[in-house]
């Protein structure tokens, strides 16, 4: 059967290769969609388990809110069950082009704790920040390959101040004299500079953007989370389990709004092979009728328009993969330039795109060729 | 005489015009034995074509019987009705009714298909059919490629693929000139010769006096039932 079936399919190639094309572009959406929402799933994931073992601590009210500042990191130190608190200081590498996906990073830390912050990560070239660095910095893999960095070039960190109505930029240099592996995480967009130059650069004081608290090993992370929170003022804390369940909410609103823009595409590519499965069925419906006089079973006929179908499906599932495989290969490739990478397509998307693409051309041509298998031999034969 | 290959008993089909009932077919009754060469005339809205479509399951008589071989095919369940139509029933249709996009070949093949056999031993029945049919150089055109006359001997051959009890035919000439008439009723007088069991539908009487026996329908029921050598009549009922 599968020879009649590539047969009605090449009969019409027009047609054929209008369909395929309409699910060639809702598969190309779910790939390219479904990409980024993994991407960011990975992100995140890497970014979660390099930082696992330690509680956040955040001004009340976020970022935005008041600031910490030493003493509140002495504070939490203090606190029974932290092994070790520090301090970090985050702001934009340059504040002049922020990306929408966040961009680059500098991060102010106390040099001797840049290990601890990085956990396992290990460098491609040079060192880790030490005590009594000046303007040096440990720069991640993206941000090496976009400045095209070695160990003692210069990087520029840019700073914006607002006064009254006008805003003051300063710029300078950092040293690199080291250079991280790739991890896949926020690490990789990362410039990690002693604090206490950054807090002199950006004009901040003792203050810090959050803390790090790592727990005792004997501490349970969520009891001392929930401590820390009690005994320190103007603080919100984060252990480990409440961040990760915090992004994955915000992961899953993400993933929705893209897989479900990428499945509308998909199901209006569905719609154009039910259309042109219909079409075809009534253009056959007297072809249908000889085939049952013929004494076609009608499991037949499910079969031939099912698989016609289906076989679109796949066949527009393929197209669409490598679209928007090469796309996406093209884009990782220039934004990779730019510091940045925005998709991963993952072996499991990959599945359930060609599983999707199927089950949308089965799925499309089910009414077409039910409508086909259940024409009475004699009404068909007597159309015209 | 040898027992009847075909019973039709009390047939009858009644169709609703809106309200208006219309008897298509009447109590018709008669039999048709093995390797019979008959055919069925009246004028136009007789009946002979619902009766054909009756014989060849492609539509449900209001009441009475066919038995093909014995069986009733008329109680055949929905599920029973595609094995009926490829075992006992081969149809010869006026507008050849081939399917456009396959060759001779393959329009022979498909109703093997069906049947489930074997793809090498359908190649082979479907060229010898082809060849006995005298278009065994053109088993790779498609219909379109194919004059009238080549269409219906591909049908004919199609009708033939799955060894039927019955060929039943519908105006088999009703396409075609007097030349290729005369060619097709030849071939379907020897493949009854060769014992195939023939029924034909038509209009024209230059096919019906090339059969054996005619069985002439009116106004839903059987005027006459004649042996066209014999010129005896047979009792419609």
């Amino acid at each position: 059967m599968f020879d009649l079936i590539l047969k009605n399919i090449t009969q019409r190639k027009l047609r054929t290769g209008l369909t395929v094309f309409g699910i060639a572009l809702g598969i190309f959406a779910v790939i390219v969609m479904g990409g980024m929402s993994e991407h960011f799933n990975i992100t995140f994931d890497r970014s979660i388990s390099l930082t696992a073992d330690k509680i956040r601590v955040l001004p009340e009210g976020g970022f935005f809110g008041a600031s910490l500042n030493g003493s509140t990191v002495r504070e939490v130190r203090r606190i029974p069950g932290v092994a070790d608190a520090y301090g970090m200081l985050q702001a934009p590498l340059d504040p002049e082009s922020l990306g929408f996906f966040g961009g680059d990073t500098v991060i102010g830390i106390p040099p001797e704790k840049l290990g601890s912050a990085l956990k396992d990560t290990k460098l491609t070239q040079g060192r880790l920040l030490i005590t009594g660095d000046g303007y040096r910095a440990v720069v991640g893999s993206s941000v090496a390959r976009e400045f095209n960095l070695k160990i003692g070039d210069e990087i520029e960190i840019k700073s914006k101040r607002a006064l009254r109505t006008t805003s003051i930029t300063n710029t300078r240099n950092f040293t690199v004299v080291g250079i991280l592996e790739y991890t896949g995480s926020f690490f990789d967009n990362s410039v990690a500079v002693p604090l206490d130059r950054a807090q002199k650069f950006y004009d901040r004081g003792d203050t810090v953007s959050l803390i790090l608290a790592v727990p005792d090993p004997s501490a349970d992370p969520e009891e001392l989370s929930k401590r820390i929170a009690l005994d320190v003022e103007k603080i919100t804390t984060f252990s480990p389990a409440e961040l990760k369940k915090q992004i994955e909410q915000s992961l899953v609103v993400f993933s929705l709004i893209t897989i479900s823009a990428a499945v509308l595409a998909a199901i209006i590519g569905g719609l154009s092979v039910m259309n042109t499965m219909l079409m075809s069925v009534s253009e056959r419906t007297k072809e249908f009728g000889l085939m049952k006089a013929l004494g076609a079973e009608t499991r037949d006929i499910l079969f031939m328009t099912m698989g016609e179908a289906a076989f679109m499906g796949i066949l527009g599932g393929i197209f669409g993969i490598i679209g928007g495989g090469a796309l996406v290969y093209y884009l990782n490739n220039y934004l990779a330039s730019r510091g940045t990478v925005l998709f991963d397509i993952t072996p499991r998307l990959l599945v359930i795109a060609i599983v999707f693409a199927t089950l949308l051309g089965v799925l499309s041509g089910t009414y077409p060729a039910y409508r086909a298998a259940k024409m009475s031999p004699m009404e068909a034969l007597r159309y015209e | 005489m040898s027992e009847p290959i075909l019973r039709v008993r009390g047939l009858s089909k009644t169709y609703m015009q809106g309200k208006i009932p219309v008897h298509a077919l009447s109590d018709v009754t008669f039999d048709v034995e093995r390797g019979e060469f008959l055919s069925i005339v009246g004028p136009s809205g007789s009946g002979k074509s619902t009766l054909l479509s009756m014989i060849g399951l492609l539509d449900k008589p209001t009441g009475g019987s066919v038995f093909i071989e014995d069986i009733e095919i008329t109680r055949a369940s929905e599920s029973d009705a595609p094995r009926i139509r490829r075992e006992k029933i081969g149809f010869i249709f006026q507008h050849f009714n081939l399917i456009p996009t396959l060759t001779a070949l393959e329009n022979v093949d498909i109703a093997m298909r069906f049947a489930r056999v074997p793809k090498n031993k359908r190649k082979k029945t479907a060229i010898e059919l082809l060849t006995q049919m005298g278009i065994g150089d053109r088993i790779n055109h498609k219909p379109s490629e194919l004059s009238g006359g080549e269409q219906q001997r591909v049908a004919i051959a199609r009708a033939l693929a799955n060894h039927p009890a019955i060929i039943l035919a519908d105006e088999p000439t009703g396409e075609v000139d007097t030349k290729t008439r005369d060619m097709i009723v030849g071939l379907l007088k020897g493949l009854s010769e060769e014992g195939h069991t023939i029924l034909i539908v038509t209009h024209d009487t230059a096919v019906s006096q090339q059969t054996e026996r005619i069985i002439t329908m009116r106004d839903g029921g059987i005027a006459s039932d004649k042996q066209v050598d014999r010129g005896v009549s047979r009792n419609p009922g």
